[in-house]
């Protein structure tokens, strides 16, 4: 008898548990797609816009379906395809061959830091944290890039700012230093000089954490606008995000010169031709998103260790 | 052989661009018998300017070397930067006291008097009636004392037009359906612009493009409007007052009269209700969505401008009086730097691009034959050379001959407007001076109340400017707000540093 109530009792409370389980479920995948929609929902006012006909996106507005279908704006941006596809063109290698020269000095520096036995390691890392507390600022950034290593103008001022960021090193030697010391010791025994053990030792087994930073530096050149703006100024080498920044701000700046009054000025491009390049501009980086989402995600909860 | 071959096509190639910039033959000749090799050793001067990189810039600045080392032994080298990146950049370079000779700048982008403060420009004044003759004969010694700060000059001044005359624009077609032709003609204030927009609104509702009747109503807030010399942070001087008193703006008659007919028209449903609409006012025109500029900057030759930027034939009314005014002088200059080691050069450049049409427009509009060509020359009228479809596509077209020098130099590149130069220049002669002519503030013991003013009129002045308040409350709110924020103080300080400067040229 008891046991019939106790299990109907049983069966009662697993139903209401299901029942819970599934509105919080519920009421939690709402929230999400009410946030997913607040990302999406803008990125799709932008392709429709730069579907649309410039008068009646004027007339009309912004539209989630285009008024008025309209190619105008691709196909005046692709009178001069050449431009975007340079940009894409600086963009894509300063990040690639940014990304593997910054692994490239900061894994050893790294390394090295994260060794108790090395000597200098003490200087070492003061001459590289002092850097993360103080900076110069601009103006003597500038003066050391254009006037000490005269790179303005060339591909190496967009590559060299972010060949070492600090923070990264530090991720880079807490993973080095959480190896066992016993790993490195064995190696040693074994006949392995220094850069043996760092390159077939410490690095295979650090290869979450460069990943990791990989994946930021990547990300850091691939978004970078104002080290273009500070020392750019050939068209013919400006990355993808700057070539927005300047399509965009070159539209205010004649704004402001209307407002001045007594000057022309030449074309500003149409609303609906910055949207084209927008959508030019962002479209292929989201499609990579989606092929690469898998290690952006890892990556990102790696980087959230110790 | 081949090297032979080589060198007579470079000094044939030589010839084509020494032509194109005019020099003469016994020029040529010394030219080619030196060699590129000689000018290439004479000072390079750099020339800093906004705008969009040109592809065929390289070729006009070879051009217009070999021109200069003949007449002033120098080269000179454009160096164009984005209009975005513009102030950031020379802000930078001059800081980091990078080398260069001559900028383009004003109070609106890369400040004129920031600069002066710094001493990155050079005080050229000196040098100008000696090394560049011709140039500062061609200036008024008044329009002159427009650019002077502190006793120096530190820049030379782009002739353009100097005066604000500002009216309304109204669209031809609008204008001839309605026949309101000879009531348009007849406007001398902006208050009699309503019975005209009543009619536009009427044939406004039986129009499915055209939504509006006008766009912007907060241009006429603009004091020039008025008859008065805008001074910093909202005050103001009568340009009839040649005691030059200065008063707050926004508590003159004129400023709440121009209040309540922004309200009025607001109310009257002539521009759109929802005011962020109307940061994109000129793509609305552009579409046709309304008919009336209630008020722009009216000048010779300016229907046509509108009409070749925006489409749209138009016909335009001047209702303020056109003001010489230091802030219309020095809209547009070019300082030499205070590093540059050849500032008598460049204040010899100076002089050649401001007094030679020809050097002036290769640099304005690029090399005949190559991007232009004569449509007519009696009238100085050019068009885009080999048949190309516009300027834009010739290679080289910056696009801003107000930018380089005296505007009034300029070949016609639009049949329409031929003869609006001369008209032009006339009104800038014409033109009464404003009793502070040549007088610019230092904000720099008042900066706090400045930057309080500048936010209370962002939170008070633009709802007024907008027609979105009733006039009586937002207006005593805004005069509040500013007395508040400290204006008398910058009042106050601004009348003595005038009383000061009438003092000193009297």
């Amino acid at each position: 008898m008891a046991t019939y109530s106790q299990k109907l009792r049983e069966q009662k409370r697993l139903d209401t548990d299901r029942l819970m389980n599934l509105l919080s479920r519920f009421s939690i995948h709402i929230v999400i797609i009410l946030l997913s929609l607040g990302c999406l929902f803008p990125l799709l006012l932008i392709v429709s816009a730069s579907f649309t006909d410039e008068i009646a996106l004027t007339r009309f507005g912004y539209n989630l379906i285009p008024t008025q279908f309209s190619t105008d704006a691709y196909a005046a941006i692709f009178r001069t395809p050449g431009v975007i596809i340079r940009a894409y063109l600086v963009t894509i290698f300063t990040t690639v061959v940014g990304t593997i020269l910054a692994l490239a000095l900061m894994s050893p520096l790294a390394y090295a830091l994260s060794r108790p036995d090395f000597i200098l390691r003490k200087p070492l890392s003061l001459f590289v944290f002092f850097t993360m507390l103080f900076s110069g600022g601009i103006v003597p950034y500038y003066i050391l890039m254009t006037q000490y290593l005269r790179v303005q103008d060339t591909v190496l001022a967009l590559i060299l700012p972010y060949l070492v960021v600090v923070y990264y090193v530090l991720i880079l030697r807490t993973y080095f230093a959480a190896l066992p010391s016993e790993l490195i010791d064995a190696a040693r025994v074994d006949g392995a000089g220094e850069f043996r053990i760092f390159l077939s030792i410490a690095l295979p087994l650090a290869k979450p954490a460069l990943a990791t930073i990989a994946l930021f530096t990547a990300l850091n050149y691939w978004n970078d606008w104002t080290t273009a703006l500070y020392f750019v100024r050939d068209p013919q080498l400006y990355p993808l995000q700057y070539m927005l920044y300047i399509i965009q701000s070159n539209a205010q700046a004649m704004q402001l010169q209307g407002s001045v009054g007594n000057i022309t000025v030449g074309e500003v491009p149409t609303q609906t031709a910055r949207m084209a390049m927008a959508v030019l501009a962002t479209g292929p980086a989201a499609l990579m998103f989606l092929v690469f989402q898998r290690y952006l995600v890892r990556g990102v909860t790696l980087g959230a260790f110790r | 052989m081949a090297k032979g071959f080589s060198r007579r096509n470079f000094l044939k190639s030589m010839g084509v661009a020494a032509a194109a910039g005019g020099l003469n033959f016994a020029g040529l000749s010394r030219l080619a018998a030196a060699g590129a090799g000689r000018y290439q050793d004479l000072p390079r001067l750099v020339y800093l300017y906004p705008g969009s990189p040109q592809p065929d810039v390289q070729t006009v600045q070879d051009v217009l070397s070999a021109y200069m080392a003949e007449r002033i032994g120098a080269t000179i080298e454009l160096r164009a930067i984005d209009w975005g990146a513009f102030d950031g950049q020379i802000g930078l370079i001059n800081a980091s006291a990078e080398n260069y000779d001559l900028a383009f700048t004003a109070p609106w982008i890369n400040n004129y008097y920031t600069n002066i403060n710094q001493e990155y420009l050079a005080s050229i004044g000196d040098m100008l009636p000696e090394l560049a003759p011709n140039y500062w004969a061609s200036l008024t010694p008044e329009t002159w004392e427009a650019a002077r700060v502190g006793g120096g000059i530190y820049a030379g001044i782009n002739q353009q037009i100097f005066v604000k005359p500002f009216g309304p624009y109204l669209r031809t077609d609008v204008l001839e359906a309605l026949n309101l032709g000879d009531a348009f003609a007849a406007l001398t204030s902006y208050d009699q612009l309503d019975p005209i927009m009543a009619a536009i609104k009427e044939y406004a509702d039986q129009d499915d493009t055209l939504t509006h009747v006008t766009y912007n109503l907060a241009q006429i807030m603009v004091a020039e409007n008025w008859g008065f010399d805008p001074q910093n942070s909202g005050l103001i001087v009568r340009s009839s007052d040649p005691s030059a008193q200065v008063e707050i703006y926004s508590q003159t008659d004129e400023y709440r009269q121009a209040a309540e007919t922004i309200r009025r028209w607001y109310l009257a449903g002539y521009a759109p209700s929802d005011v962020a609409l109307w940061s994109e006012m000129d793509a609305a025109w552009t579409a046709g969505q309304y008919a009336l500029r209630v008020s722009d900057i009216v000048k010779p030759g300016g229907n046509a401008e509108v009409e070749a930027r925006w489409g749209w034939a138009v016909t335009s009314k001047p209702i303020a009086e056109p003001l010489l005014t230091t802030g219309g002088v020095t809209a547009t200059l070019n300082g030499v730097s205070s590093v540059s080691a050849h500032p008598d050069l460049a204040v010899r450049y100076l002089e050649l691009v401001n007094s030679d049409p020809v050097f002036y427009n290769t640099l304005c509009k690029g090399i005949m034959g190559t991007h232009w060509e004569w449509a007519d020359e009696s009238q100085q009228l050019i068009r885009p050379a080999n048949g190309a479809a516009g300027f834009g596509d010739t290679g080289y077209n910056p696009n801003t001959d107000w930018m380089f020098g005296n505007v009034f130099n300029s070949y016609y590149s639009d049949p329409t407007q031929i003869g609006a130069w001369p008209e032009t220049a006339e009104l800038n002669r014409n033109a009464r001076p404003s009793p502070l002519l040549g007088f610019t503030f230092d904000g720099s013991a008042v900066e706090t109340e400045i930057a309080s003013i500048s936010a209370v009129t962002q939170e008070f002045g633009s709802p007024l400017g907008s027609g979105l308040v009733d006039v009586a409350e937002g207006l005593a709110a805004y005069n509040q707000a500013q007395l508040d924020a400290g204006i008398e103080r910058v009042r106050d300080e601004m009348q003595s540093q005038i009383d000061a400067w009438k003092s000193a040229n009297a």
